[in-house]
């Protein structure tokens, strides 16, 4: 589970007079839950990347909260992470090593031994459908091939919660489609708490439990999406969207 | 032991670098003993003419007298070619030549100083390095003339000879050849110098461009071990091309065409060893700068381009000695590849090498990692991105 509370984070550009601070984050809460997808959904530069490298331990919010499964992630971010899986938007591989030895590299860093790791390679191989994939280098991967590579390399550790940071940026259909069908098993299978971020529709209403409408840096709705349609008085999720994350006036101007 | 574990992922990451590995060997390892060699070809060119003696001369029917002095001093004289001002400047001909004036003999005969005129290219330096020998010659000659005039008038030669002057040359063999190997160190250096920038870039700069230094640091291992263990990776490197050039030049000395250069350059196992022992903490000190330099960068490129200063500065360090012509300072030891080459060239020289000159660099060059690697994981922690 993962609980995020008052989140707030100001990033300062710049240096002496021509310093101008841009307020990422501001005020994002959201509840996790066990054996569910719950979807960040929020328009370009709302703050869902920002607050999940928070969540990350990546950056040091400014104010509010983080536990994953109860543990500050703040006050104890290594214990934080072995229980937590991030596929972040920069997902690179290392080219010269096998498939394998990257998932395996990153196992060992988890405290798991040699063949421990490699196991749980094969595992992750077979519910992402890349076992042929193991044997070869990472270099010349399509996307598709890399975001399995690094989305198995991120739970190698198998963390009971994953977070992926807009996990399907770059996907054609048949990637997207197998990276769907993996979160669900992830979910019902083993009762995974999963966290995504994204700005596109369709992967809310097919694949999320709960959605958190994200804009400006603030958490403005929250539910399924059949209640954030009755919430927002539309029929498409998509039109529910625009009103929840847009001001009448930012709506008129585009 | 997340250390370690980083260690041997950046290790068999590097080594699987073959193109790169490949390059650096060749660049770097393989031109130290190609230098020697080349180095020997000249040398014993060199003796090969000084050997040979043969005088070229043109003119020499105008005269006699001398060409029998010549003659007994067992020099063979060969006429010069019509073209010989081209053949010198062009450079070849790599002798000079002696011009003889067409009344040498009555002049000499006369009393009078007949003149010769050694024709030369100060731009050919093989032509260049006999003509010292040629004027000691004709030195040797106008002194045995002039002894046959003294005795004709009945006087003693030693009346001639006020001073008796000597040579005492108080270099062994190692020390003059190391006039010729000091250009060696410098070399090694080099590779060790390139052998580690491309690790070091990779595992910096290059993790962050690739955009895998990000996932890294989401793993629960404390930022220090992660680059305690790159840094450990780029070293090793470092220290195998070290290593590797230290060996080459075991082989090298067969190659050696000159007996005298071969007979100078003594490099054993004791040499090389020594060189080892000297540049692996350089190579270690060497890594953790190079990172810390590359670790701020966002690309491969921007990291090169800012570690030009370090390696600008480790090709210009040993010049030092060469600007300072009052020799060794006992602060050079404390520099940074300078402190190396001179040590180095010290075991070249056959020279004493103590355990307290060994010290300092290698404290030097532990305070520079260890402020290095420092400096890594703090950047690390404060600026896990872009």
């Amino acid at each position: 589970m993962i609980d995020v509370q008052r989140l707030a984070k100001r990033f300062t550009q710049g240096r002496g007079k021509k310093a101008h601070t841009v307020q990422a984050v501001d005020g994002v809460s959201f509840v996790a839950a066990d054996g569910r997808i719950t979807g960040l959904l929020g328009p370009n530069g709302a703050g869902k990347t920002t607050t999940l490298r928070m969540a990350a331990a990546l950056l040091v919010p400014d104010a509010g909260s983080i536990h994953v499964d109860g543990i500050d992630v703040q006050h104890d971010p290594q214990a934080a992470l072995a229980r937590m899986g991030v596929l972040s938007d920069a997902r690179g591989l290392y080219p010269r090593l096998t498939a394998r030895e990257n998932i395996v590299y990153y196992g060992r860093l988890h405290g798991m031994s040699d063949s421990a790791a490699s196991q749980r390679a094969d595992a992750l191989a077979h519910l992402l459908d890349m076992t042929p994939l193991l044997a070869r280098r990472t270099e010349g991967f399509s996307q598709g091939e890399r975001m399995k590579t690094a989305l198995a390399r991120a739970l190698v550790h198998n963390p009971p919660n994953i977070i992926l940071d807009e996990p399907t940026n770059g996907l054609d259909v048949l990637a997207t489609r197998a990276l769907r069908d993996a979160l669900r098993r992830l979910r019902d299978d083993e009762g995974k708490c999963i966290v995504f971020s994204t700005h596109i529709m369709q992967e809310v209403e097919r694949l999320c439990d709960e959605v958190i409408v994200i804009a400006h840096g603030r958490t403005v709705a929250e539910g399924t999406v059949a209640s954030l349609n009755a919430q927002s008085g539309e029929r498409d999720f998509e039109e529910s969207f625009v009103k929840l994350a847009f001001s009448a006036e930012e709506r008129k101007r585009s | 032991m997340n250390a370690w574990i980083v260690f041997r992922k950046e290790l068999l990451d590097a080594l699987r670098d073959r193109r790169t590995l490949f390059m650096v060997l060749l660049s770097s390892v393989a031109i130290g003993p190609l230098v020697l060699v080349a180095l020997s070809a000249l040398v014993a060119g060199i003796e090969k003419r000084a050997e040979e003696r043969t005088v070229v001369v043109a003119g020499i029917e105008h005269a006699p007298t001398l060409r029998n002095y010549l003659e007994r001093q067992t020099y063979r004289v060969d006429g010069a070619p019509a073209d010989y001002e081209l053949r010198l400047k062009n450079q070849s001909l790599g002798d000079p030549v002696l011009l003889v004036d067409k009344d040498f003999e009555a002049e000499l005969a006369r009393g009078e100083a007949p003149l010769l005129e050694i024709v030369t290219s100060s731009g050919n330096q093989r032509a260049g390095s006999s003509v010292n020998r040629l004027t000691r010659l004709l030195r040797g000659f106008s002194s045995e003339q002039a002894t046959l005039r003294l005795a004709l008038r009945g006087v003693s030669p030693a009346t001639l000879e006020v001073l008796d002057v000597q040579e005492r040359d108080l270099a062994n063999p190692q020390s003059r050849a190391a006039q010729l190997t000091g250009m060696l160190p410098f070399f090694v250096l080099m590779a060790v110098l390139y052998g580690a920038l491309n690790a070091a870039l990779d595992t910096t700069a290059g993790e962050r461009e690739r955009g895998s230094l990000e996932p890294l640091l989401m793993n629960p291992a404390s930022r220090l071990s992660l680059v305690i263990g790159k840094w450990g990776a780029v070293a090793a490197v470092g220290m195998l091309i070290a290593l590797l050039s230290c060996l080459s030049f075991l082989p090298a000395q067969a190659l050696l065409r000159s007996e005298t250069l071969a007979a100078m350059f003594q490099f054993g196992v004791r040499e090389a060893a020594l060189f080892l022992a000297l540049l692996s903490p350089l190579a270690a000190a060497l890594a953790a700068v190079m990172m810390a330099i590359a670790i701020r960068c966002k690309t491969f490129k921007e990291a090169q381009a800012n570690n030009t200063v370090v390696i600008l500065g480790v090709s210009l360090l040993p010049l030092v000695t060469v600007f300072n012509q009052s020799g060794e300072a006992p602060w050079h030891l404390a520099v940074p590849a300078l402190g190396q080459v001179a040590l180095m060239n010290r075991v070249l020289k056959g020279e004493a090498v103590g355990a307290l000159d060994m010290a300092l660099p290698l404290a030097v060059c532990v305070l520079i990692a260890a402020a290095g690697v420092t400096f890594v994981a703090r950047q690390l922690r404060t600026a896990a991105l872009r």
